[in-house]
């Protein structure tokens, strides 16, 4: 089941006189339960690809259907509900919002989706336990490592029950320790809970855990290897 | 959410907060000394003398004298009484006279008043005076073995000043101790009386008297021009000595009964005023309309104080413009000190932003808790400025600061009492909240328009 339809999709930018193609005529599909990367050198578009696909950029042309649903057809707070509802993002830099706990991080986009306390309860523990914070609960982002506060976004991610989970550069701030339990993590809630993971990433660690992976090069894909195992 | 982003960065916030206390500590006190003394004049010039409203006949206004005096009866005191706003009317013969006593001569303003009704009015009473600092006495005085050096030197500045009683020596003297005062009593009493109902005498204004150097028991010379041009002329006993808080009628007014007023004038069953006071002032336009529309409008007419006292009027009216300008100009100095912290926040959180309306965050919840973090700063400093100003309004009030040197001076010229009281807690106190709390909502305009336009993608590259 195709949850990610992305069709000859192009963005360019203007920057002085010069017309940027940041993507570049992409076209690609994601199925349930993927755990895909996008790899590419710094300004490949891999980036600019990722917020098209979540709905954060809009494309000069082309379309993104999550689901079947035209991103392009979204406009204000739908798209916000749509993306609150089918997405899931993890930064490069966590994002965490330092005023609240671990726990009031996770269940912030639950609280938005309108949940009530005992199921907010439930899912929040179920998922920083997973995450391995279960002890950390009440920690405020200032007081946990890089790699706990990525933990964190990871759940945070995954607590609104997202179709796709997209990550962007999710291992650049964190050392090796950190960057492998995260994909642990992020790779077992993949195979447990079925979600779709889209990665763009540097990390040849990220790589190598990755069951798809898809070279940008030029605002184009110039390859797409699935892995043994992969979809 | 919005409370403990308000203290994410603590001392802005508690800067914030304290540019708005201080903002609102300052106009709240400016307004109500400003207000506060508008009060203590009104209540002096308005509520204890000429009433808020007075009937007179129509021409006095423009050209009072006797002449134009109007007809007074019972009928016409029970129709203004029936009037529901009315608390009182005190009916009055007002003119000139020229007072004379040995060589001394002076024109005085001689007020015919009903002796009892007036006491619910300016009541005289109450400023006779029954203590006098006279030079010949106050030698024993001063050799009081408790009085204090301090409390010589204030004494030493009140000599020739008089009193009506104790308190007022005790309060303007700094003099507590009922001993003392009691010794200074007994040392410096001056024994006059209040006027019966059809008195023959008269009560004579401090410093006329003093000028005029009049005693109880001395009998004053009256002359002047009665009713259509008769002649007026008598011999009147002093009866007492008053103290009157304006320094310019305290030169010149002379009291007398109103039944000897009118034989003196020759204008039996005639006034020149009706003075009225009211239950509610607030409700001023409406019964001076009532009145007018019930009376004879050929034989009387009803003016407001602001009316027969344009001088008073415009003299509150030109402070009080400059009072509002100067709140003004500090509010606004204010405003732009709290638009700085909210630009500030919102350059600093334009990341965050972004990224919780990426992850499914209204723009339109966003912009309420934003609102919702201006208010709690705007509350806090409200609140607190509230607090500590309350107790300090409710002391300015009930004791009132009595100016000294050459501002008390400056007061007493223009005829008011030397005293700052502030005013009471009115809805000036509230106001000065709700523009405070009103500069809040007004500098959360540009933060909550920049998170309506904000751009996502633009936010989360901030």
């Amino acid at each position: 089941m195709k949850v990610i339809e992305i069709k000859d999709l192009v963005k360019i930018y203007n920057e002085s006189e010069v017309k940027v193609h940041a993507v570049n005529g992409i076209t690609l599909d994601f199925e349930q339960g993927e755990f895909a990367a996008i790899v590419g050198p710094s300004g490949s578009g891999k980036t600019t690809l990722l917020n098209m696909i979540g709905g954060l950029d809009d494309p000069t042309s082309g379309e993104v259907l999550v689901d079947g649903t035209a991103m392009s057809n979204l406009k204000g707070s739908d798209l916000t509900d749509f993306r609150l509802n089918n997405i899931g993002f993890v930064f490069q830099s966590y994002n965490l919002i330092p005023v609240l706990t671990a726990k009031e991080n996770t269940e912030f986009v639950m609280r938005l989706q309108g949940k009530n306390s005992k199921e907010c309860d439930a899912r929040t523990e179920e998922l920083l336990k997973s995450v391995g914070l279960g002890e950390r609960m009440n920690a405020r982002p200032a007081k946990l490592s890089g790699g706990q506060q990525q933990r964190v976004a990871v759940a945070r991610a995954l607590a609104s029950k997202p179709k796709f989970v997209l990550a962007d550069e999710p291992t650049a701030n964190l050392d090796s320790k950190s960057t492998e339990t995260l994909l642990d993590i992020m790779e077992k809630l993949n195979r447990e809970e079925n979600i779709t993971f889209v990665f763009s990433t540097h990390d040849a660690r990220v790589v190598n855990k990755a069951r798809r992976v898809i070279t940008v090069e030029d605002g184009k894909v110039i390859s797409d290897e699935r892995k043994n195992g992969g979809e | 959410m919005a409370w403990r982003n308000i203290w994410r960065n603590r001392r802005r916030t508690i800067i914030t907060a304290a540019s708005i206390f201080f903002a609102l500590f300052f106009a709240i006190i400016m307004r109500s000394f400003q207000l506060g003394t508008y009060g203590h004049m009104i209540h002096q010039v308005i509520e204890s003398y000429s009433g808020y409203l007075q009937l007179q006949s129509p021409d006095y206004f423009d050209e009072p004298g006797l002449d134009n005096a109007f007809e007074y009866d019972q009928d016409l005191l029970n129709r203004i009484n029936s009037n529901p706003g009315v608390k009182i009317a005190v009916p009055r013969v007002e003119s000139f006279a020229l007072a004379s006593i040995g060589a001394k001569t002076k024109g005085v303003l001689v007020n015919g008043i009903d002796v009892e009704k007036e006491a619910e009015l300016s009541n005289p009473q109450k400023n006779l005076v029954h203590y006098r600092f006279l030079s010949a006495v106050m030698d024993a005085v001063y050799a009081i073995p408790e009085l204090t050096e301090d409390q010589k030197t204030n004494l030493k500045m009140y000599e020739n000043a008089s009193f009506s009683s104790l308190d007022k020596i005790g309060m303007n003297c700094g003099i507590s101790d009922e001993t003392i005062l009691q010794k200074i009593g007994e040392l410096t009493a001056f024994n006059g009386s209040y006027l019966q109902a059809s008195d023959e005498g008269v009560l004579v204004s401090d410093r006329l008297s003093k000028f005029m150097q009049l005693n109880i028991g001395d009998t004053l010379v009256l002359m002047g021009t009665g009713y259509h041009g008769a002649s007026a002329a008598g011999l009147f006993p002093v009866r007492g000595i008053i103290k009157i808080p304006s320094p310019e009628l305290d030169n010149k007014l002379v009291y007398m009964s109103l039944p000897r007023a009118q034989e003196f004038f020759g204008m039996e069953n005639m006034l020149t005023t009706l003075a009225i006071n009211l239950n509610d002032k607030s409700t001023m336009s409406e019964v001076q309309q009532e009145l007018t529309n019930q009376l004879d409008k050929n034989a009387y007419v009803v003016k407001n104080w602001q009316e027969f006292n344009p001088v008073l009027k415009q003299s509150i009216e030109g402070d009080n413009a400059g009072g509002i300008v100067f709140a003004a100009i500090l509010y606004v100095i204010v405003f732009f000190g709290i638009f700085g912290t909210v630009l500030m926040m919102i350059a600093e959180r334009k990341r965050e932003f972004g990224v919780l309306i990426a992850i499914g965050m209204k723009k339109r919840l966003l912009m309420s808790i934003v609102l919702i973090e201006m208010f709690f700063i705007g509350t806090l400093g409200t609140v607190v400025g509230m607090l500590i100003v309350s107790p300090l309004i409710y002391l300015g009030n009930k004791f009132p600061i009595r100016l000294t040197g050459e501002t008390a001076k400056m007061y007493e010229d223009m005829g008011y009492e030397a005293v700052m009281p502030m005013a009471t807690f009115d809805a000036y106190f509230w106001w000065q909240a709700m523009i405070v709390l009103l500069m809040v909502v007004v500098a959360s305009y540009f933060p909550l328009k920049s998170i309506r336009k904000l751009k996502v993608i633009k936010a989360l590259r901030a």
